[in-house]
């Protein structure tokens, strides 16, 4: 691993260029979320009622926005990595330099869990205007801190399948049977505790349900139990697909 | 004018991909402030052998050092003194002019007051100025060579490797180019330049080596390889190929070397003069008699088949 402190020129460039697109990615990365919380949270909410004491958008918030994140870190990753390596050649120009190719990707992921943060922090504004935010402040930063930790996650994880795509269509497999399905196991959406044994147990693997509960009791204030053990399945999750990530892309761009 | 510190030294060059040998055991050097060029038709490990010197590629055997330290993957050291022109405009196409040479300057660590004011000397030097602020896509294929060219001087590299850096440009374009690179050799920068194109290896280089299928064919000035592997002038001749053993015959006493080649027999030799005397007698169409050039070397060399 030649990791540096140049991982952050990646990620300045990126910035540099973001400028110009900004707004368009505001809409974009709102646009689906959003979507699911007016459908699902005021549609259906109406004939949810209560769903454990408080309005059912209370329960949907916060799963939602930790989905908004882990989609804008993937879509990065995949669609906005691949560009750059195949069509821009961006990455050839830059390994040339002192940057080294593991600057070059984790640069990349970096700014994909930027944008992961972007689009939640969106959500939280959003959510806040329909009165739902977390207890205290201290719980605003440590859902922050949650968003960065899954950015890098889903970032690292979308890294990996780009190190082996050969072409766009070959995200589809990844978005359309492992991203989807996840927002759907994963509790955003109901909670776990009525699916038989085997989804449960399934569920557990899937690292969304873990940032699901971190940060539902980010929001509630009520710290729910195994709280740590999510932390923890993420980070191991995380460094894992970050170290992988970065190997196996790495061999892609360099013969 | 060539001091003899090497810059580059190759022993034993290997690279394979799988199977594939694109270079195969190669040795030279190339010494401070020359012009240094590879020669050789598509395939022939050029480029693979540059990517390895500029440590953009892994060595499958043997050794390059740039400057005394060895060219390896991870070398940062190299690519800190090395500018790269490369074959494909891989400029940032998201980023203005201008900003592609800031953000590049940060890559190799030029504190911005400093990357402002080289940036600004850099555009001048291309003859940019009035395309400061556009983005990529709105530049020629002649401004987008150029801006490759202020892209790699932004380090003040004391290697610069060009590859194929006037492929696709016009005559003018491709003029400026090598009036800019010829300065450049002229301040002491040591250049390493491939191309296909032989009047660019006889406008800029000191000395040359011809490769073909991953190994060195001949090595030496341009204007000793002419001498050695042509002579000074050629005759090109086009008749039918049931003559040539008549007419090759006719001129053995001159010591000239021959090659038929499709249409056409050549004749290389040290002074044509004689060889056309003769020639006027036989009352030939279709001749002519021309200097001999680097071309001639190079399709001896590589063979004049196409290479795919």
């Amino acid at each position: 691993m030649n990791l540096s402190y140049r991982i952050y020129y990646v990620f300045y460039r990126n910035l540099i260029s973001y400028k110009r697109f900004v707004l368009t990615t505001f809409v974009v990365s709102l646009g689906q979320p959003l979507f699911y919380l007016i459908t699902f949270g005021i549609g259906m909410g109406a004939y949810m009622g209560y769903f454990g004491g408080k309005p059912y958008l209370n329960f949907l918030v916060p799963g939602v926005l930790v989905s908004s994140v882990m989609l804008s870190s993937t879509f990065e990753c995949l669609y906005g990595t691949f560009v750059k390596v195949t069509y821009q050649k961006l990455f050839d120009s830059l390994i040339a330099t002192p940057v080294s190719a593991e600057d070059a990707i984790a640069g990349e992921v970096a700014w994909g869990a930027f944008r992961g943060l972007i689009s939640g922090s969106l959500m939280l504004v959003v959510a806040t205007f329909m009165h739902v935010y977390p207890v205290s402040i201290v719980n605003v930063l440590l859902l922050l801190v949650l968003m960065v930790f899954i950015g890098i996650l889903f970032g690292s994880l979308a890294m990996i399948v780009t190190s082996f795509a050969p072409n766009f269509d070959f995200f589809n497999y990844y978005t359309e049977l492992i991203i989807t399905p996840m927002l759907f196991f994963s509790g955003v959406f109901f909670p776990l505790d009525r699916f038989p044994g085997w989804m449960k147990f399934f569920a557990k693997f899937l690292p969304l349900t873990h940032a699901v509960n971190i940060s539902r009791s980010a929001f509630s204030g009520e710290p729910s139990p195994g709280l740590a053990l999510d932390f923890l399945y993420i980070i191991l999750l995380e460094s894992a697909a970050f170290y992988i990530g970065i190997k196996l892309m790495k061999r892609r761009l360099i013969k | 004018m060539n001091s003899k510190n090497p810059v580059i030294v190759a022993k034993n060059l290997t690279k394979k991909y799988g199977n594939l040998t694109a270079v195969d055991g190669i040795s030279f050097e190339i010494h401070e402030g020359e012009c240094f060029g590879f020669l050789g038709p598509n395939g022939a490990g050029k480029t693979t052998t540059i990517r390895m010197i500029h440590c953009v590629s892994p060595i499958t055997s043997g050794t390059v050092t740039v400057l005394g330290k060895p060219s390896h993957i991870d070398n940062r050291e190299i690519k800190l003194i090395t500018g790269v022109i490369p074959q494909e405009i891989n400029l940032d196409p998201d980023l203005t002019v201008y900003e592609n040479l800031m953000i590049f300057a940060k890559f190799f660590d030029i504190p911005h007051i400093e990357s402002k004011k080289r940036v600004n000397e850099l555009i001048d030097f291309v003859e940019l100025e009035s395309k400061r602020n556009s983005k990529i896509d709105e530049l020629s294929t002649g401004m987008k060579r150029r801006l490759l060219v202020a892209r790699a001087l932004l380090n003040n590299p004391k290697l610069i490797i060009a590859d194929e850096p006037t492929t696709g440009l016009d005559p003018q374009a491709r003029h400026l180019i090598w009036e800019r690179l010829r300065s450049l050799k002229s301040r002491g920068t040591t250049l390493l330049l491939t191309t296909q194109y032989m009047e660019e290896a006889e406008q800029l280089c000191d000395r040359l080596m011809v490769m073909h299928q991953g190994r060195i064919l001949k090595e030496g000035s341009p204007r000793q390889l002419i001498s050695d592997e042509i002579g000074r002038e050629v005759v090109e001749i086009r008749i039918a190929k049931e003559e040539d053993e008549k007419l090759i015959a006719q001129m053995a006493d001159l010591a000239c070397g021959h090659e038929r080649v499709g249409d056409t027999l050549y004749f290389y030799c040290r002074d044509g003069h004689e060889l056309m005397k003769k020639i006027v007698d036989f009352n030939l169409p279709n001749v002519l008699n021309r200097p001999a050039t680097l071309e001639d070397v190079f399709l001896k060399l590589t063979g004049r088949s196409l290479i795919e």
